[in-house]
């Protein structure tokens, strides 16, 4: 019986891909698929809404990644992004993703790429790609992202490795 | 009129199906939504502010989005009325205030909507423009209206305004009108008298026993206000004298121990309350050590 209650039944998204559910916050799953269902918002920090994206892409617990619409702004910071980046996510929401994040390498022709890649994965199609970014005014960090859909509604997540 | 619906703790969690304790950490972090505080100290939320919320998360990606929309949708209400004000429709303006005042407490909607307006269209034609004298007008006789049904005073307190501005067309005099309307709907007793006028001020000081006076505006001069301020304290003898949208003018009152009360009316209004409470408890501590020092007296006589 414990075993049973331990086991999780696999969700899929539209085009018949596995998704997992998690905060767009401290990115843990929601303790059950009902508690998910009951509320939106997160029931171990309170302060994220519960999100879907692939399992290759969803973030694991710790890592930080931000979440971006179709306009390019950005709607959610995760608390670790929060911490890695110096940014508050009460500041950070609505304001453009390039303010914190930009290509790496500007001269690398999958820089001009970035934009349009987020805005295309916010439309809800595109499969998870690699990139490198690095923080605005900062030289010398870069990080590696992973980018792909996420939602509901349909958004950008941008998890940084 | 002035009628707004508010909810628990426990009732604005049930509606947003979260904890009481997120809600809490929602106010901490977000600042949204701000509650109230009822006579007994608990958090009122205004069911708009809830519902605003509630239909935001729907559509959220996070909860600092939900409530950027949030205050989005209540933004709305300030629009409504400026365009109003702007179109000369005091009907329409005043439907923009009714709405307000569904999602929102009277005071933050005075403060949130009616106030901010004004300054726009003051910032837009300039307070010396029709368009102002119009909108000052209408929103100075919606403060009165409300002053009006606000209900009885029923704490033994009372509040002496002198009004140091110009008419009510200055900029200040909606902020003081604001002023008085929050004190009187905290239970005192206000009357606002024109610092300009000195006669017979001693006879309406002894009527009205003031516990504390406040100086609000900064059009008159400091000579006018010195001497209204000298007047009142001969006739009531000391009290707590505070200034309101005085000091920002750069304007000097040779008054001692005035206080600056903050610029907001509703934060001005809390201010002077706290001013109130603490002298009036410090007077009952002072009255209950001297009853202990009478008592100490008599029992050494009555042994002796």
């Amino acid at each position: 019986m414990r075993r049973l209650r331990a086991l999780r039944p696999v969700e899929l998204d539209e085009r018949g891909l596995e998704v997992v559910s998690f905060c767009g916050h401290c990115a843990m799953q929601p303790e059950s698929v009902r508690q998910a269902q009951r509320s939106r918002v997160c029931g171990h920090c309170g302060l994220g809404l519960v999100l879907q994206a692939t399992v290759d892409l969803a973030p694991s617990r710790g890592e930080p990644f931000l979440v971006v619409d179709a306009t390019l702004s950005v709607c959610a910071v995760s608390a670790a992004a929060e911490e890695l980046l110096g940014i508050d996510e009460t500041h950070a929401v609505n304001k453009h993703i390039a303010d914190f994040l930009v290509p790496a390498d500007a001269n690398a022709p999958s820089a001009e790429n970035l934009l349009a890649l987020l805005v295309e994965v916010a439309g809800g199609c595109g499969e998870p790609r690699m990139t490198v970014v690095r923080p605005r005014q900062e030289f010398g960090v870069r990080f590696r992202a992973r980018i792909g859909p996420c939602g509901p509604p349909h958004a950008a997540l941008l998890v940084l490795t | 009129m002035f009628t707004m619906r508010t909810l628990k703790t426990s009732e604005a969690a049930a509606l947003l199906n979260v904890s009481p304790n997120t809600l809490r950490a929602w106010e901490r972090r977000f600042g949204y939504p701000k509650p109230q505080r009822s006579a007994g100290r608990h958090r009122l939320y205004t069911h708009g502010e809830v519902a605003a919320l509630r239909d935001a998360l729907q559509q959220g990606l996070s909860i600092s989005s939900a409530v950027s929309r949030a205050r989005e949708a209540l933004s709305t209400d300030t629009h409504a009325l400026v365009g109003a004000l702007a179109a000369f429709e005091l009907d329409r303006a005043d439907s923009a205030m009714e709405s307000a005042l569904a999602l929102r407490s009277l005071e933050r909607s005075v403060e949130e909507v009616l106030l901010p307006s004004l300054d726009e269209l003051g910032e837009r034609y300039g307070t010396d423009s029709a368009p102002w004298a119009f909108a000052a007008r209408w929103a100075d006789g919606w403060l009165r209206r409300a002053q009006r049904l606000a209900p009885p005073p029923v704490r033994r307190l009372a509040i002496l305004v002198g009004d140091a501005t110009r008419n009510e067309l200055d900029p200040d005099a909606l902020a003081v009108r604001a002023f008085e309307l929050f004190c009187g709907r905290s239970g005192a007793r206000v009357m606002a008298l024109p610092v300009g006028g000195v006669s017979g001020l001693s006879d309406v000081v002894e009527s009205l026993s003031p516990d504390a006076v406040v100086i609000a505006g900064g059009h008159l001069a400091d000579d006018d206000v010195a001497l209204w301020a000298y007047r009142v304290r001969a006739a009531a003898g000391p009290l707590p004298m505070a200034l309101f949208r005085r000091a920002q003018h750069g304007a000097k009152v040779r008054t001692t121990a005035t206080r600056i009360l903050p610029d907001t009316p509703f934060g001005a209004h809390r201010h002077l309350l706290a001013l109130i409470d603490d002298r009036q408890t410090t007077r009952i501590h002072e009255i209950a050590a001297l009853s202990v020092l009478d008592g100490d007296v008599e029992r050494r006589e009555a042994r002796a």
